[in-house]
């Protein structure tokens, strides 16, 4: 009896703490969730691409209420204050060099940035209200990072794309600061949203001036909410990335190896950042550090491999690290957790693989550092994007100039061209997204579309175009464009020709002389998706970075920002001219006054009177102008001059005296 | 053109004229006469040019002129002398109800002139607190004696108070003095929902001492033996005065400038749970149900004096930037007041502005600080060496700190993974407690339930609803009197501005705020002179937030205006050498017009003469 009584309250008992464990769970699931992730990658010319990922969640309100443990406040009540279905703002300084980093992976598309800021937002409110809502977003933001986003806030500077930019338009603007300089003071409030701001967790690695000396930092607030759809389902998701491109300080190799000038540098966490994390943040469901060996790398690892040791097919066919063996290519401080494997590789020779690193059971007195050494010297490309894309200006001059795009092939589009050789005729559709501000008067009807150096007709190759025209001080240009451009070609371009306006003087800014930027193209390629499905060992990996990988997304590229010098008046100009045409109409009325009211008889008798009593100086005065006025010089009167002259003079001192007295008592007056 | 006019008068004369004169007369000298009448030829075309400058120089001021909607300047000044020089007074209503049950005949004769004494007495304490929002001489004292049987009512001027006769003659008063929440509904009942304030003397003739309890309606009742009636009229007075005028404040308390009101009527009280150290403990609350059940009924009652909003958040990795020392004795972390003003951490805290309210908004802070491991038991000691028993202090206009002190602080001190627990339902119950008694503080009511008179204690009953009606009406009452008052240093600052920037563009919607802050100011007044204090604090709050609102206009901050130097400088190349052409024109034709027909008039006078 005693017995079953005991197994009996046992059985309560685990009953209960199962009850509590499932509850618990139950509520982490439904709950609000945060996670951090740190992506790490070796770049093909010695850099080291990080990639930092929080992402917090946040139940709907109708079911949640509005408060909340981790979500931050801010941003909540920015979603609801300006209904916002979804935004992004970055901020970024560097270009993404697509050559070397990469344009076909999802880093890629969704973090490669333009220079300065760029910001997008979709609005759940009546058409009407959406340039209202978007002019207060702009200044609440300003405030938020600040930074000047505010300067968005005039028509002149933000757009709404038609149908390129995104499917949900109507609702969306767009509107990007080339110029806007990123620091430590946009950062900061930036990590105020994290829970543990950078005391905790991977932030800790966020070392200003480490990250900051690097060759490109993105930081960049993506948040998309269902918060005002009839059926919510997933709350407000907010996604914050900083992407930073360093240059690591080759740590001191131990291995000897003979063309160690060749070894790519190798570099741990500490040698990147200058600092190492000690512990997860305490708020964060979960906190994973990766490291992406890409599928060229893996590749041409394996040929080394196979060059150097003399490896037999089967084990090369391994993925390295996968025994952890120590005479692979490379090797980490730290063994990983877990190997994840690309299932999806477009190139048939090399997938990519991701190793997992959980930094949960590190802490203070223990902490995660991790370091990646190479053994095997190995070069390697990244995957491109299909088109090599740059926009220059063309033409001198301060009147008109012309933007070209252009277009070259890289040997992706090579690949894409022998996989396609099959069919009839294979295209490659490119979306074009240019905003230009209203004072470079683009001429859309100046298109021209050169493909391997012979012009196009824009109908064989353009497949829709929408444009709206820039109004002056009013809105500025938007160019949307699908193109079709034949697969086989070496290079395409687009030029457009444009005039410079004039701007008001007020609407320089004060560094008018260092010219104006258009901001960046969007190039996009609908055709392509990129798509890194990882699987390891057929369990679905629950990481919000990496299912943010898995994602289709169209592979996009920013073009570089142009520089166009305009002419910058002389600003004090206006005064100068005022003086010079009001003097130049004082004297024509006066003279005009002076001329109606003049006695010509008596003037003639006065003449003929002075002629009498001329002094030596009128004489010879006299004699001057006669000879300029081209007559006959008659000697004049004389007439004692000393009088009058000094009469004259009086009567100047008197005016001067009067205007004196004029302006003087004005000022008393007025002051 | 100086010599021509100068030495006409010497030269000689036209050559027609000299043969006329020839003819004519002997003695005419050409240079004091002439024979023809002068020209007006160039004399009106120099005029016609002078009078058409000036019949242009309205019009060219009217193109240059700045568009300034007309400001109501003499309103403004009216209604700020208003203000400066009589406070507006409300009208407050007394009523003392003497319940007699002990019939002994000196009370009682006593009793008939209660009301004198009280107002006298009033008057002295009156004297000695009069601040805005008082009803400072303005009341009326109406007396009822009820003595069981037979009532009789001593009015002032209302006719509109009433007093049940006899209606408490059945009630057992040694229960009442035990339960004064009942004894409270039930002289609610009797009285009514009137804006009287009531005071109910039983002289039950029992015990030696009055007891006297402010209930959480608009009334307050004293029982007891009442002695001697002149020290029942002080304490009535001071009641009436001191507690349900005055709002039983504390001395050199909260004053109005320092109200917890932002300038646009709105208050959001934000409430922050900061876990000092996550990696201690992760503690985490049930706002939700605290802000449906604990705060909505005060938000309501605290409706018509501003406009509350709530939000919460909880933040971590927020250590207090004060320091503290293990006290054995206590076995505690000891903080003291004077490390308060360094306890909150502005670097690390950042409880932040919030998005949801405007600019001009008073935001409250409300902070749950819940220690780390390593200071666990933190308790704040007062000046006298005990502890305190909330563990929180306030600070005027920026809010309140509650240290929470997890239970059993050493337990989970070496854990690898911190520890995630929500404060219970109960622990949350008390901190909002605390967290009231702090809003109440902010707000400068007395946050004790007992109000130390002169003339003995009085016992205040404390509502659920975390303020009492004469409490609130005591708020309102100097809430509208302090919005006024902003309100009309605010528009007069605002004329000031405008009249001493004449060049400054002032918009249609300037003058459109400063006429409806205008009309809401009247409004104000209106309803406090007929004694409705919330509608009052209201249009109070309209008025200020509109004259705040026009006043930081953004078209008053931008710099559009330019200076009378400039136009000075635009202006002055044109019109300051054409002025002096056309003057200078004009003054030498009339000079010459007058000089000519001098001497055409000579000519006259010689040819009549001739005549002659």
């Amino acid at each position: 009896m005693a017995r079953s009584l005991s197994f009996f309250v046992l059985l309560l008992f685990v009953l209960h703490v199962s009850s509590e464990s499932t509850g618990e769970v139950a509520e982490q699931l439904e709950g609000e969730e945060f996670t951090e992730e740190l992506l790490l990658r070796p770049l093909p010319d010695r850099k080291v691409l990080s990639h930092f990922h929080f992402e917090s969640k946040v139940p709907p309100t109708n079911s949640y209420g509005h408060h909340h443990r981790i979500f931050p406040k801010a941003i909540y009540q920015l979603v609801h204050k300006y209904r916002i279905k979804e935004m992004e703002l970055s901020f970024t300084q560097g270009r993404w060099n697509y050559d070397s980093w990469g344009g076909f992976d999802p880093i890629a598309s969704s973090n490669a940035k333009p220079p300065g800021v760029e910001l997008w937002a979709v609005f759940d409110v009546p058409p009407d209200q959406v340039d209202a809502s978007w002019k207060n977003l702009t200044h609440t933001l300003s405030g938020l990072f600040c930074a000047s986003i505010n300067f968005l806030e005039s028509s002149t500077a933000y757009c709404a794309p038609d149908w390129s930019f995104s499917s949900r338009s109507g609702n969306l603007r767009y509107g990007s600061l080339p110029r806007e300089a990123v620091c430590t003071e946009n950062l900061t409030p930036w990590l105020k949203l994290l829970p543990c701001r950078d005391k905790a967790g991977l932030s800790l690695l966020m070392d200003r001036p480490s990250i900051y000396n690097g060759f490109y930092h993105s930081q960049r607030l993506h948040l998309t909410s269902d918060e005002f759809d009839p059926v919510a389902l997933h709350g407000i998701v907010l996604e914050q990335t900083l992407t930073i491109v360093l240059q690591p300080d080759a740590l001191d190799t131990r291995a000897s190896f003979s063309s160690s000038r060749k070894l790519q540098p190798s570099w741990s966490m500490s040698s990147l950042f200058g600092k190492m994390v000690d512990g997860k943040c305490a708020l964060a469901k979960s906190s994973n550090v990766y490291v992406q060996i890409e599928g060229s790398l893996v590749h041409n690892m394996k040929d080394t491999w196979n060059n150097i040791e003399g490896y037999d097919g089967e084990i090369a066919q391994e993925v390295p690290y996968e025994g952890f063996g120590s005479n692979s290519n490379f090797k980490f401080s730290i063994a990983p957790d877990r190997v994840m494997k690309e299932t999806n590789s477009f190139h048939k020779d090399g997938y990519s693989v991701l190793y997992g690193f959980a930094i949960n059971h590190y802490h203070g007195s223990k902490p995660f550092d991790l370091g990646f050494w190479w053994n095997l010297p190995v070069t390697w490309s990244c995957v491109k994007a299909p088109l090599r894309v740059s926009r220059f200006l063309m033409g001198s001059g301060n009147e008109k100039g012309a933007i070209a795009l252009s277009l070259q092939s890289t040997e992706w589009s090579q690949s894409i061209l022998k996989a396609g050789k099959n069919e009839e005729k294979c295209n490659l559709r490119v979306d074009v997204f240019q905003v230009v501000p209203w004072y470079i008067k683009v001429y859309y009807h100046t298109t021209k579309i050169f493909v391997d150096g012979m012009p196009q007709a824009l109908e064989d190759i353009i497949e829709k175009m929408s444009v709206s025209p820039s109004e002056d001080k009013v809105s500025p240009g938007v160019m949307e464009l699908i193109l079709r451009l034949p697969c086989d070609m070496k290079s395409a371009s687009l030029t457009l020709e444009f005039d410079k306006g004039f701007l008001h003087i007020d609407e320089y800014p004060p560094d008018a002389n260092q010219g104006f930027d258009i901001p960046s193209a969007i190039i996009s390629y609908p055709d392509f998706q990129t798509r890194l499905q990882y699987k390891e060992d057929n369990a679905s990996i629950q990481s919000p970075m990496v299912s943010k990988m898995q994602e289709r997304r169209t592979v996009l590229s920013y073009t570089e920002v142009l520089l166009v010098p305009l002419t910058t008046p002389d600003f004090s100009m206006p005064y100068n001219v005022i003086t010079i045409t009001c003097t130049v109409f004082a004297l024509y009325f006066g003279s005009l006054l002076n001329a109606l009211r003049r006695r010509v008889n008596e003037e003639e008798r006065l003449l003929k009177s002075k002629d009498k009593r001329t002094g030596k100086l009128q004489l010879l005065l006299s004699k001057f102008l006669s000879k300029v006025r081209g007559k006959p010089w008659e000697p004049p009167s004389s007439t004692p001059p000393s009088s009058s002259s000094k009469f004259i003079s009086s009567k100047v001192i008197l005016k001067i005296l009067l205007v004196a007295a004029i302006a003087f008592g004005w000022r008393y007056y007025d002051g | 053109m100086a010599e021509i006019s100068e030495t006409m008068g010497t030269e000689s004369s036209p050559p027609e004229e000299n043969r006329k004169d020839n003819s004519g007369s002997s003695n005419f000298d050409d240079k004091i006469m002439r024979k023809t009448k002068p020209g007006l030829k160039r004399l009106i075309l120099t005029l016609t040019v002078f009078f058409s400058f000036l019949l242009g120089l309205p019009w060219l001021l009217k193109s240059i002129e700045i568009y300034r909607s007309p400001l109501p300047f003499r309103d403004i000044d009216s209604l700020s002398n208003a203000i400066d020089s009589n406070p507006f007074l409300y009208p407050c209503r007394f009523h003392l109800v003497f319940v007699n049950l002990e019939h002994s005949t000196s009370i009682r004769s006593n009793a008939e002139n209660l009301g004198f004494l009280i107002s006298s007495y009033m008057l002295e304490y009156a004297d000695r607190n009069s601040f805005c929002g008082t009803c400072d001489g303005n009341y009326t004292i109406s007396v009822s004696l009820d003595s069981g049987d037979e009532c009789v009512e001593y009015e002032d001027a209302d006719k509109g108070i009433l007093w049940k006769c006899g209606a408490l003659s059945g009630l057992n008063f040694d229960q009442t003095v035990e339960n004064g929440e009942v004894f409270d509904d039930y002289l609610q009942s009797i009285v009514g929902k009137s804006r009287v304030y009531t005071v109910v003397v039983v002289n039950t003739g029992k015990g030696d001492r009055l007891r006297a309890v402010v209930g959480k309606y608009r009334h307050a009742w004293i029982i007891g033996r009442v002695a001697e009636i002149n020290l029942l009229a002080e304490t009535v007075a001071e009641m009436f005065i001191k507690i349900f005028v005055s709002g039983a404040k504390d001395e050199g308390s909260i004053q109005g400038e320092f109200m917890p009101v932002g300038a646009d009527g709105k208050i959001v009280l934000s409430f922050n749970l900061l876990n000092a150290d996550p990696r201690d403990w992760i503690y985490d609350w049930d706002i939700k149900e605290v802000d449906e059940k604990l705060l909505a009924p005060t938000l309501e009652a605290l409706g018509p004096i501003a406009n509350i909003s709530v939000e919460s958040q909880v933040l971590y990795h927020t250590p207090k930037s004060s320091y503290s020392y293990w006290d054995d004795e206590h076995e505690s972390h000891i903080f003291s007041t004077k490390d308060l003003p360094f306890f909150v951490n502005s670097n690390e805290w950042h409880l932040d502005t919030s998005i949801a309210a405007g600019g001009r908004s008073k935001i409250l802070q409300f902070v749950v600080y819940v220690p780390s491991a390593n200071e666990c038991p933190l308790r704040l000691q007062l000046p006298n060496g005990d502890i305190s028993v909330t563990n929180g202090f306030i600070s005027p206009t920026w809010g309140g700190v509650v240290v929470f002190n997890p239970p059993n602080c050493m337990e989970n001190a070496n854990s690898m993974h911190p520890l995630r627990r929500k404060i219970s339902s109960q622990e949350v119950n008390q901190i909002f407690e605390v967290f009231m008694a702090q809003l109440r503080q902010l707000f400068g009511l007395k946050s004790t339930g007992f109000y130390k008179g002169a003339s003995g204690t009085s016992i205040l009953l404390a509502s659920e609803r975390g303020f009492t009606e004469w409490e609130l009406d005591a708020l309102a009452r100097q809430h509208a009197c302090y919005n006024l008052q902003q309100c009309g240093t605010t528009l007069g600052s605002l004329s000031r501005l405008v009249q001493s920037l004449p060049r400054m563009i002032i918009k249609d919607e300037i003058g459109k705020q400063v006429k409806l802050s205008l009309e809401a100011a009247k409004l104000t007044q209106d309803n406090a002179s007929q004694g409705i204090y919330d509608a009052s604090a209201v249009s109070s709050r309209h008025a200020r937030s509109l004259a705040e609102d026009a006043f930081f206009h953004p078209s008053v901050m931008s710099i559009s205006y330019y200076s009378f130097d400039h136009m000075f400088a635009v202006y002055s190349p044109f019109f300051l050498p054409l002025s002096l052409h056309v003057i200078l024109a004009v003054v030498r034709e009339i000079k010459r017009y007058k000089q000519e027909s001098r001497k055409y008039a000579a000519w006259e006078a010689i040819r009549k003469q001739h005549s002659d």
